[in-house]
């Protein structure tokens, strides 16, 4: 009989809404702005319109002043869930500029759910396309470095002008370029060698044989090998990033398209240059390495100039010098296949690019330390 | 009239070559402006300069009654860019593309944030399915409209489209142009728009804005089709754009 019996209303105080029970319906007041900024707290608030059983919600958004789709969403979601629950509600007293929103929501919900609802693929099992990615994975690199080695020969065989020109720069860029920084380091350890030998050698009176240990030392290992790990540092990074960029940039199919072969006008050089500079650098590791040694030996040790340069002929032979050489191209060989490959390897994103250029730079001198020692046991088995 | 962007007395200038020369624009609520003008009249710089990603030589610039600053932060929360080639990250996917803007500027739930980007995909014209794809994975047209679906995901008051219809055939560009109207309708939303698509100047644009000698001259289809500039009367003169123009009505 009294339909606006207020016996069981209850009224609550929130900014963006009121709610007044009306027995059989649940009179929302939405108001106040409804906006991106707002949405935690407008979630809150709708989650706090609780209707009983058999009630109807109705939404009274006469009193909104902005709402923008974030908030109209919330709005939405919340008569979403109480339908859930077996729960009508209506939303009423839109004004046209209010409704649009809501409309735009409403649409996009009912496509997103015949996209749900419209065959979803089958998932294929974990471990099954884990394996099957594996093996995929395996076999196209092992693809890839089949179709590079192969263009490569090919490359080798009828080298172009083109080829010889960017072999030219590659030399300058690698090689010239890193003489001052690899001197410098080979030069540091020179000394740092002498002063740790002098120490030990002077208790046994034999300070002479620094200038052995110096020299031996240099030019049979460190130089070499400082110099590699410089190279690998500057360059095997910097093909890396290079080649990847150009294939971010589709530089790289550019190529192709035209006609050119990037496997050769890209890695070919790369190669060749780095064969030349890294046994020319390996020579000048060993000078100022030796020279670090000598301003020890000199210096504090009161040893003279011709001493020092007659100890060093005497205790050196070419056979060092060629020990360490022969390792030069070997290990240039190493930083720019691992560089130029990795840097091959970039497919989609700049993340990958950083990935690609740290694995070309850790690869490469892990493998130049590991083809050294497999170098030291040569050597030592062949009595050299 | 409200005016949402002021630019007053711009110079832009590269070595010897000046791209703006005291140039003054304002661009009012509500409104899709077109911007125009030949090669190297400073269309992407006029708006690199809008966006405070570009350092004028003089000149203010006031976007919502806030001042624009070199590389200060702007009104980021009221603008969303089209840059020309989507300039999705590349490392995110679809779906962590879109939900970066509302991640930075919200303290929302996973869960909303979510959806509220899923909309927006939605309202950008596209399905679902490509949510967890890489940009890369996509085609051209998908990835503007991936980055136009970032470009609304904080609800901006101006959107600011760079050709946003370069590159698409003539079908997918005429359903972007379809979509930027519908949008610019329903959500109270001021566009300002480098284009040089004919068919999306008269089709969809209210004024048009041509950069020319370093400086600007805007007006409704009419008054700029009256203008006795040179450049003007020939870039509107050649038949595509006349046929467009037919065919906008």
């Amino acid at each position: 009989m009294a339909m606006q019996s207020t016996t069981f209303s209850r009224e609550m105080a929130n900014p963006f809404l009121s709610v007044e029970d009306q027995q059989d319906r649940l009179l929302v007041s939405v108001r106040d702005n409804w906006i991106f900024d707002n949405v935690l707290v407008l979630e809150d608030a709708t989650a706090s319109v609780v209707p009983r059983a058999g009630q109807t919600v109705t939404f009274q958004c006469a009193g909104l002043q902005d709402i923008d789709i974030a908030g109209a969403w919330v709005l939405y979601d919340r008569t979403e869930q109480l339908s859930e629950l077996g729960i009508k509600s209506e939303l009423t007293g839109f004004k046209a500029a209010h409704f649009k929103f809501l409309q735009h929501i409403i649409d996009a919900a009912a496509i997103r759910e015949q996209e749900e609802t419209l065959a979803k693929p089958e998932r294929p099992k974990v471990l099954r396309g884990a394996v099957e990615n594996l093996g995929r994975a395996t076999s196209a690199h092992i693809e890839d470095l089949g179709e590079i080695a192969r263009s490569i020969l090919d490359g080798v065989r009828r080298p172009s002008l083109l080829m010889l020109r960017e072999t030219i720069k590659q030399v300058y860029l690698t090689g010239v370029q890193a003489i001052p920084v690899v001197m410098v380091i080979t030069f540091l350890i020179g000394i740092v060698t002498a002063h740790q030998a002098a120490g030990q050698l002077e208790k046994f009176g034999a300070s002479v044989l620094v200038v052995d240990l110096v020299s031996i030392s240099i030019t049979r290992e460190m130089g070499v090998l400082l110099a590699a790990i410089m190279v690998a540092g500057r360059s095997g990074s910097a093909f890396a990033a290079a080649l990847g960029v150009m294939k971010l940039n589709e530089e790289v199919d550019a190529m192709r398209v035209m006609g050119l072969n990037p496997n050769q006008m890209l890695i070919i050089p790369r190669i060749m240059g780095l064969l030349i500079a890294l046994p020319v650098l390996t020579v000048f590791a060993d000078f100022a390495g030796i020279a670090g040694g000598a301003l020890i030996a000199v210096g504090s040790m009161g040893i003279s100039g011709l001493q020092f340069v007659e100890r060093v002929a005497y205790s050196t032979d070419l056979t060092d010098f060629y020990v360490g050489m022969s390792k030069a191209p070997v290990f240039a060989l190493l930083i720019a296949t691992v560089g130029t490959l990795r840097g091959m390897q970039v497919k989609s994103s700049a993340e990958e690019l950083g990935l690609k250029t740290t694995t070309a730079v850790v690869q490469s001198i892990f493998m130049i330390i590991v083809a050294d020692a497999l170098f030291a046991t040569l050597f030592t088995r062949m009595g050299i | 009239m409200e005016i949402i962007i002021s630019v007053r007395d711009l110079v832009n200038r590269f070595g010897e070559q000046v791209v703006h020369d005291r140039l003054s624009l304002d661009v009012r609520r509500d409104e899709i402006l077109g911007v125009v003008g030949a090669s190297g009249t400073g269309k992407s710089v006029l708006m690199r300069s809008i966006l405070g990603l570009q350092k004028p030589i003089s000149g203010s610039i006031t976007v919502l009654g806030q001042k624009i600053e070199y590389h200060k932060p702007g009104p980021s929360r009221c603008w969303g860019v089209l840059f020309q080639g989507g300039a999705l990250l590349s490392g995110l996917t679809v779906q962590e593309n879109v939900e970066l803007p509302i991640a930075l500027h919200s303290n929302m739930p996973v869960e909303t944030r979510h959806e509220l980007a899923s909309l927006k995909l939605l309202m950008a014209g596209l399905s679902l399915s490509v949510a967890d794809k890489y940009p890369s994975e996509l085609s051209g047209g998908m990835r503007k409209r991936v980055s136009l679906a970032r470009a609304l995901a904080l609800e901006p008051k101006i959107l600011f489209l760079d050709e946003p219809t370069a590159g698409l055939d003539p079908i997918a560009a005429t359903e972007f142009d379809e979509l930027i109207t519908y949008l610019h309708d329903n959500l109270d939303l001021t566009i300002m728009m480098i284009t040089h698509d004919v068919d999306s100047l008269f089709g969809i644009c209210d004024r048009i804005a041509v950069l020319v000698d370093g400086g600007v001259v805007v007006g409704t289809e009419e008054e700029i089709l009256d203008s006795d500039h040179p450049w003007i009367k020939s870039y509107f003169g050649v038949p595509r754009a006349k046929r467009a123009r037919a065919a906008a009505g």
